[in-house]
């Protein structure tokens, strides 16, 4: 039995003994390293630090946590969410949907997706407890909000997804679109749904806005529509535009919330101060996670964990379908404890020949992967997105809560690939239509 | 095996370069020794980061490593000659002096008096000049384009030509072509781009590959590493690259052709520079390389300038010498 | 002990406010680069490396103040039902004797790399640019020294049994 078959159980103790995820994951790695490196193992494990530390992509965590930072503080969010009672007042759980709408509407400006769901949980989460949502409810949501980032183009996975299996990046773009659009279907209907039955909030909030004149509630509404339509146009225009990188569209959102702040005369150097003192402890969480899978990821590799892969593959002879499965749990079991990156760099290029030869879609393959690999972020026991909610989630939010309210979301991540697995053209009629210039 | 080498390269598993180089070398050794040399390939940043296999070998961290001299330019000029530089010779010519007169033993001696033992595993075909949102087709229409390119080309393009190279990440090349974000890219050889998705982002391609007429890969080891093989191994693995090389190359030809007849096929328009835009081109990265050696050679680092002129006089033969070969060209 | 304890979070605390500076470079170089390249088509050589080295100084630099303040996320429902006393053990041992170590081993290659980085004058490989590296070198290997030195902390004081991390307050 080779030691990369160790790595994993090792870590789950690890991890579920109170040790930090990041620490748990360098004590794991480390010790893989020193079986396959020796003496020379820190210069291994410090140069997986190095490729962490020095990977462009990643830049846009810190600034997305930055502007989540300061229009936490800018009163925009408040504003945003009075607006919100004001017209979707009969619209129960409207604010749940509101949130995923915003999570849609980020995730087509970013491609990483712990940024998105730090920067909409910090707004989101007052708002909500506000009128006393539950809090597996406000987990859920932020935490299936935040990472539709991965299906809505760009998405950086996918660009480094098509790369890797030496297909189109156009095409699976393309071919992700349908079924992300499904995903998001499926999220606010089954909130509106659920609203109807259970009405979450627990506050009869309609009472203190009926007594504002219309006259009033439009101008409020214009006051704060515009400035954050503003700023959506800024992000989402300057990447459409060809004006700034998918990376640089979020320094033009981090600029443009300060800009806001400083318009509703809301800024003061004690709340920039306060908001990169978060922006720092969060992105420093976050990038060391990243930086730990990313050591877990070569000592694994270094160690036999392809081959070890690629044998069960060969040793169970499986039928196409059966292969899709395995391939797809074992992007599952591996987005439990690896960032997309190091997911997509182990998984991609160990599975494209078996796709390439069994004459599969290659396309349609990567949207289920990839549709996969945006649910094991939100899979307990180990899930990014639970980690990164938890570093703003206010004490009185527990674990259980958070894994209790990812599970609807969960199963309509699911149902989601089962539609795509059943009707392959999901994934593969729109690319036909639009690829080109 | 009796030995077995993890081998990282710089370019992500799965890519051309990775199977037609680095995989087809596993192969060959295997094949040549017997099953008693095992070469265990890897794809970038996963043992060592993507631009540091040097390093890594260096280190101790990896007993062999795969890289291109392109990453080295930065810190030693000279390494542009092995690279391949604007204007420079194209694949033809280009083997035949690594080969025949004198190249390999330049570039060995060169990795000696760094502690390695280099094998030359690849020498490519020519890239695409570019992948374009605008036609080009004289030196006034390069003028204030956004190209991405990086190294001698990015100089070469400013100071001669007036245009804008940019410094784009690999990841975020696609998105920004296709919005209109830069003008110009270059990446690859034809077959290597198609994958990229690039002739789906902007409508021309620029023909022929001046910026770089031929690239080369290297596996590097600690001199050490290679002195402990058994006497017998060393001519074996030694001709496993050279085969390598060779099949490499005529596999990109293959690869490159069918690639640019997809391209004419589709929705692109390929531009085919004129000649004398060609020279143009060509003497600008001549001229700036031979600044490049002069300057090296002012600062009491002779060296590079007494290989290039070695190159240039090769090169001079070749020019003069080879219309005697049939190209088959349209 | 105490006063080890408050120098350690002094130095974690110092590296983060700066940090917090380095986070307003990377968002003022991304900026300028768009403008630069959009409105008046001079693209500058220098805002991608900025960048990147940004993101990995201000993550370093602050990860030790971030274990000072519990910030790295852990999943402890299981844990919680652990007896603090053993908790705290497991704990202490893990920070202690594992992750110090392997902080240690780290952080000495960082410094013989940014060493070498100065003493050969290392450049940046693909950059136009071409900056020289041992800065950036530098600042790595200086917030894996800090960050050692708060996993050391962070070990003795489980075993002293103060903490700040939750599980102290039901001990
Ligand atoms: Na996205
Ligand atoms: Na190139």
């Amino acid at each position: 039995m080779s030691v990369a078959a160790f790595m994993f159980p090792l870590l789950f103790v690890l991890v579920l003994t109170g040790i930090p995820i990041a620490f748990s994951l360098i004590v794991v790695s480390a010790g893989a390293g020193l079986l396959a490196f020796g003496p020379n193992a820190f210069g291994q494990l410090y140069g997986s630090f190095y490729s962490a530390a020095t990977n462009f992509i990643l830049s846009a965590i810190p600034m997305f946590v930055l502007m989540g930072a300061i229009l936490e503080r800018s009163g925009i969010a408040e504003r945003l969410f009075r607006v919100m009672q004001i017209w979707l007042g009969r619209l129960p759980g409207g604010l749940a949907v509101a949130t995923i709408a915003m999570g849609a509407v980020f995730a087509a400006a970013a491609g990483v997706v712990g940024a998105v769901e730090v920067m909409i949980g910090m707004m989101a989460i007052p708002a909500m407890q506000r009128y006393r949502y539950k809090n597996s409810l406000i987990a859920g949501t932020i935490c299936a909000g935040g990472s539709l980032g991965t299906m809505i183009p760009p998405s950086v996975i996918a660009v480094m997804y098509a790369a890797l299996a030496q297909i189109s990046v156009g095409e699976l773009l393309a071919g992700m679109m349908l079924p992300g659009l499904l995903m998001i279907v499926l999220f606010i209907a089954y909130l509106i749904i659920q609203g109807m039955i259970d009405p979450p909030e627990a506050v009869d909030f309609v009472d203190d806005v009926t007594t504002m004149s219309l006259r009033d509630k439009l101008w409020l509404t214009f006051t704060s529509m515009l400035p954050i339509c503003a700023l959506i146009f800024a992000v989402l225009g300057s990447l459409l535009a060809g004006i700034a990188s998918p990376t640089e569209a979020a320094a033009v959102g981090a600029v443009g919330a300060l800009l806001l702040c400083i318009l509703y005369g809301r800024f003061s150097l004690p709340m920039l101060s306060e908001s990169l003192k978060i922006t720092v402890r969060i992105s420093a969480m976050i990038l060391l996670i990243v930086a730990a899978g990313t050591m877990f990821m070569g000592t694994f590799a270094a160690n036999g964990g392809s081959r070890l892969i690629r044998d069960a593959v060969q040793a169970a002879g499986f039928g196409d379908a059966g292969m899709i499965v395995f391939f797809l749990l074992i992007v599952l079991l591996l987005g439990f404890v690896l960032d997309w990156t190091a997911n997509v760099l182990i998984c991609v290029p160990l599975f494209a020949p078996f796709i390439r030869q069994a004459g599969i879609d290659p396309v349609w393959f990567g949207t289920m992967a990839i549709i996969v690999i945006q649910t094991s972020y939100l899979t307990p026991p180990m899930a990014s997105s639970i980690f990164y909610l938890k570093s703003i989630a206010p004490p009185d939010m527990t674990y259980g809560q958070m894994c209790r309210g990812v599970v609807p979301f969960i199963l309509l991540q699911l149902a989601t690939l089962a539609i795509v697995a059943l009707f392959p053209a999901l994934a593969t009629w729109l690319p036909d239509q639009i690829v080109g210039f | 095996a009796d030995v077995t080498w993890q081998v990282p390269t710089s370019v992500p598993e799965g890519s051309p370069f990775y199977v037609n180089f680095l995989e087809r070398f596993a192969d060959n050794v295997d094949l040549l020794t017997s099953g008693r040399v095992e070469i265990e390939p890897f794809g970038a940043g996963v043992l060592v980061p993507a631009l540091q296999v040097y390093d890594g070998v260096r280190d101790g961290i990896i007993q062999a490593g795969h890289s291109t001299p392109s990453y080295l330019v930065n810190q030693d000029p000279i390494n542009a000659v092995f690279a391949g530089f604007p204007g420079g010779m194209g694949p033809e010519a280009y083997i035949t002096w690594i080969y025949e007169d004198g190249g390999k033993e330049a570039l060995y001696d060169l990795r000696a008096s760094e502690g390695f033992k280099s094998l030359v595993v690849g020498i490519g075909s020519s890239e695409i000049m570019a992948h374009s949102n605008v036609p080009i087709k004289t030196a006034a229409d390069l003028k204030g384009m956004k190209y991405r390119t990086s190294g001698p080309w990015a100089e070469v393009m400013r100071e001669y030509f007036g245009a804008v190279p940019t410094v784009v990440p690999p990841g975020e090349i696609y998105t920004l072509l296709q919005r209109k974000g830069v003008d110009l890219i270059e990446w690859g050889p034809p077959s290597a781009n198609l994958p990229e998705g690039f002739h789906e982002a902007a409508k021309y391609i620029i023909v022929p590959g001046v910026h770089q007429p031929t690239f080369l890969w290297e596996v590097v080891l600690k001199q050490e590493t290679w002195d402990a093989l058994d006497d017998d191994l060393k001519p074996l693995i030694e001709k496993a690259a050279e085969i390598t090389t060779m099949e490499g190359l005529i596999h990109f030809y293959s690869a490159d052709v069918k690639a640019m007849e997809t391209y004419r096929s589709g929705k692109n328009e390929i531009i085919t520079l004129d000649p004398a835009f060609v020279t143009e081109l060509t003497d600008a990265g001549v001229d700036w390389i031979t600044k490049k050696a002069e300057a090296e050679k002012e600062a009491g680092k002779p060296a590079m300038d007494e290989l290039l002129t070695r190159y240039k006089a090769f090169e001079a033969t070749w020019s003069a010498e080879s219309k005697y070969l049939i190209r088959n060209q349209d | 002990m105490t006063r080890l304890f408050a120098i350690v979070d002094g130095i974690s605390l110092v590296l983060s406010r700066i940090a917090d500076g380095v986070a307003i470079v990377l968002v003022t170089s991304m900026i300028f680069e768009v403008v630069a390249r959009y409105i008046f088509s001079a693209p500058t050589i220098w805002a991608f490396d900025i960048s990147y080295m940004c993101t990995g100084t201000l993550f370093i630099l602050g990860a030790a103040y971030a274990l000072r303040e519990d910030a790295h996320v852990r999943i402890d429902f299981l844990a919680e039902k652990l007896p603090p006393r053993l908790r705290r053990g497991i704990e202490g041992v893990v920070f202690f004797f594992l992750l110090m170590p392997i902080f240690a081993g780290l952080s000495w290659f960082a410094i013989n790399r940014a060493l070498r980085a100065w003493t050969t004058a290392e450049v940046e490989m693909v950059s136009p640019w071409a900056p020289l590296m041992w800065p950036f070198y530098s600042l790595l290997a200086l917030g894996l020294v800090a960050l050692t030195l708060q996993v050391a902390v962070q070990g003795l004081r489980a075993f002293v049994g103060q903490t700040r991390s939750s599980f102290d307050l039901e001990a």
